[in-house]
């Protein structure tokens, strides 16, 4: 059984509620959420999560300022980051990887893909 | 690979592991377990599918009811568009029935200007709506469009209880989403009739706020 956490990082409801079902029906992972970035770096730090799954446009901080943050950060540099966002055009693309992220998924999500890429990263 | 060695093997009946002709049960029963893990599969994706299109439908059936909680309708109507369907440019239109005439309720990702035409109600916006039916543009005959309903991928008709509410107007899909799918259809059917109750219930509740 698996432990592992993770931390939804979305404003949309609609998008945390579909993530949760997705992974609550076929998976065991311990979730947690954050609305923006800037609450996503603090619950990151604090709660040391497996990997962030994060959108980019959020208020206050977006995913990619976050990601930003979480990398330069020793406490959390590690953590993977999936950005998983609306943003398909290639220059988001290209803005992702260069602030850190691991992977970069776009909308709308595909359950399948989703949870394959993240037992990729969880190793299972 | 077994065969009967001389080549001249008369044809397999597939999924007639009863008739081993020449001795060789194996390639029938084989195909036969071929053929029900084939059956097996296509069963489990279908399953998969659906199980995945009650999902959304949860979701969107979620932020629906949290948008009246929160009086935030159309926002939550657009939420669900982009997070689920997949496009960022939507506009809401209000439709009074006795005046037969439209009026723009809200709009994201569109110019206001650019909207102005679809309120005369001509070509699929304005099909739609003398149909009572959602109108999509890949089923179209050519021609049918309307110079400026060309980015126009959905007009959805908002009905409650057989009257119509409004029109949600579903223009350019995101880069990496090239045309509606099976599940898309089943979301937009869905907003046909909650969107509408959903809106109602909010017009309802800003006339009891203004008396």
């Amino acid at each position: 059984m698996s432990t592992k956490k993770i931390l939804l990082v979305d404003d949309s409801c609609t998008a945390r509620l579909v993530n949760r079902m997705i992974f609550s029906q076929k998976s065991n992972y311990v979730l947690i959420s954050a609305m923006d970035g800037k609450e996503a770096v603090e619950r990151a730090k604090r709660e040391k999560p497996d990997l962030i799954l994060m959108d980019i446009v959020m208020p206050r901080m977006t995913g990619l300022e976050a990601c930003r943050v979480l990398k330069k950060d020793k406490e959390t540099e590690k953590i993977p980051v999936i950005l998983l966002t609306t943003r398909g055009e290639e220059q988001y693309v290209q803005e992702g990887y260069a602030s850190g992220c691991s992977d970069y998924l776009t909308k709308p999500v595909n359950d399948t893909e989703l949870l394959d890429l993240l037992k990729a990263y969880l190793g299972e | 690979m077994t065969g009967t060695g001389n080549g001249s093997r008369p044809p397999t009946k597939v999924g007639c592991p009863t008739e081993p002709a020449d001795g060789n049960a194996l390639i029938p029963t084989g195909m036969e377990e071929l053929r029900v893990r084939v059956q097996q599969l296509s069963l489990r994706e279908q399953i998969e599918r659906n199980h995945f299109l009650l999902m959304r439908l949860n979701a969107a059936n979620a932020r629906l009811i949290q948008s009246l909680e929160q009086g935030d309708v159309f926002e939550g109507i657009a939420e669900i568009i982009a997070n689920l369907l997949g496009s960022e440019e939507i506009a809401v239109f209000d439709y009074h029935p006795v005046e037969k005439t439209f009026s723009l309720a809200w709009s994201s990702g569109v110019e206001a200007e650019a909207l102005q035409p679809f309120l005369c109600g001509a070509g699929m916006f304005g099909r739609a709506v003398q149909q009572g039916l959602s109108q999509f543009q890949e089923r179209q005959q050519d021609g049918a469009l309307l110079p400026y309903e060309k980015n126009l991928t959905a007009c959805v008709i908002l009905k409650s209880s057989r009257e119509i509410v409004g029109v949600i107007a579903i223009f350019g899909l995101l880069p990496q989403k090239n045309n509606l799918e099976w599940a898309d259809y089943e979301l937009l059917k869905f907003l046909e009739t909650y969107g509408a109750v959903a809106m109602k219930f909010q017009r309802l509740q800003g006339r009891q706020v203004s008396t």
